[in-house]
């Protein structure tokens, strides 16, 4: 079996634009784990035992600033939730691959992979393995690599630039990008609105009220809208 | 050993989401009511995340000017350029000028 040198390349070359805007997220995720005080192994470990940007970021921030282990893994698995509809709609190509790469490739089913590969679906099975292995290997490689040089810079910053902003900062950048329309804006105010009431709740817990209030509250407005 | 621990699961939920139709429910849908419900999942927990990150240990929260001019400025920048550097230096600009001012 030869491979195909120039969907590879194609892999490659697709892969790089849209491994830039990461590039911030990871080199926070580095300073994040600093900041937390977490051993910095077990803090990157979660760029390839996880791999998914916020969730790592959002174990790592909330790890650090002392909330219960418990509500960390939970918020972080629900900010992964959005993987279920990737996974649904990648379901039908996947069905034409051998074993080995259907068990292979969700791992690497990030948002940007899923933005790539989606529009693939109808190509030769062969070819959109080749595809899928080679843009997935290329975000993958510098994932590794732009988490552990946030890493190594962390000590370099100092105290009172406050960087730990940037966290909550880029959480914002995320929310704006993904509000399509008003009932999704709804949803976030009402995250944030219950959990500032639930503030005061041990361990950050009332992160998770927020989370499952904003949630109720988007799927209420949706209802009623019907 | 926690943390690593933590991530392991973490890891192992993630890997989790994304395989689920992949390997074993290929033919299922997922159901109308679920696709509704997820698509707030991530404002909903983006809006309380930001907010839990300004917490203080205590509970108390830690929202002063600062952070509040900061998000207002990423948010604004954000959604003018979709661009995750820009915010970035927006934000902590605004944060760092204002700190000094306030």
């Amino acid at each position: 079996m030869s491979v195909d040198r120039a969907i590879v390349r194609r892999g490659i070359t697709d892969a790089l634009p849209l491994f830039v805007p990461a590039v911030p997220f990871a080199l926070v995720i580095g300073l994040a784990i600093v900041e937390s005080g977490i051993d910095p192994f077990s803090g990157w470990s979660g760029s390839w035992l996880i791999f998914a940007g916020a969730a790592q970021l959002t174990l790592v921030s909330l790890l650090g600033s002392g909330a219960a282990v418990i509500a960390a893994i939970t918020a972080a698995l629900v900010v992964n939730a959005r993987h279920l509809m990737y996974s649904a709609a990648m379901a039908p190509p996947f069905q034409r691959q051998p074993a080995w790469f259907r068990w292979l490739a969700p791992y690497a089913l990030i948002d940007q992979m899923f933005a790539l590969t989606i529009i693939e679906a109808d190509s030769e099975p062969e070819t959109f393995r080749t595809y899928y292995l080679a843009a997935g290997a290329t975000f993958w490689i510098l994932w590794q690599l732009t988490t552990a040089l946030g890493l190594a810079l962390g000590p370099v910053v100092p105290q009172e630039w406050n960087l730990e902003f940037a966290v909550p900062l880029l959480f914002m950048g995320l929310l704006v990008l993904g509000i399509d329309k008003w009932t999704k804006a709804v949803a976030a105010l009402a995250g944030a609105g219950v959990t500032y009431v639930f503030a005061g709740l041990p361990s950050r817990t009332g992160l998770l009220v927020g989370a499952l209030a904003g949630i109720a509250v988007g799927f209420a407005l949706e209802r009623m809208r019907r | 050993m926690i943390v690593f621990l933590a991530t392991v699961v973490v890891g192992m939920g993630t890997y989790l989401s994304r395989s689920i139709f992949i390997l074993a429910l290929a033919r299922r849908k997922i159901p109308d009511p679920v696709l509704v419900a997820l698509q707030f999942v991530a404002p909903a927990v983006l809006g309380a995340l930001i907010v839990a990150l300004l917490i203080d240990e205590d509970g108390s929260v830690a929202i002063g000017i600062p952070e509040v001019a900061a998000l207002g400025v990423g948010a604004g920048v954000a959604y003018r350029t979709r661009n995750h550097i820009l915010t970035l230096v927006a934000g902590m600009g605004v944060f760092w000028v204002v700190r000094a001012l306030v």
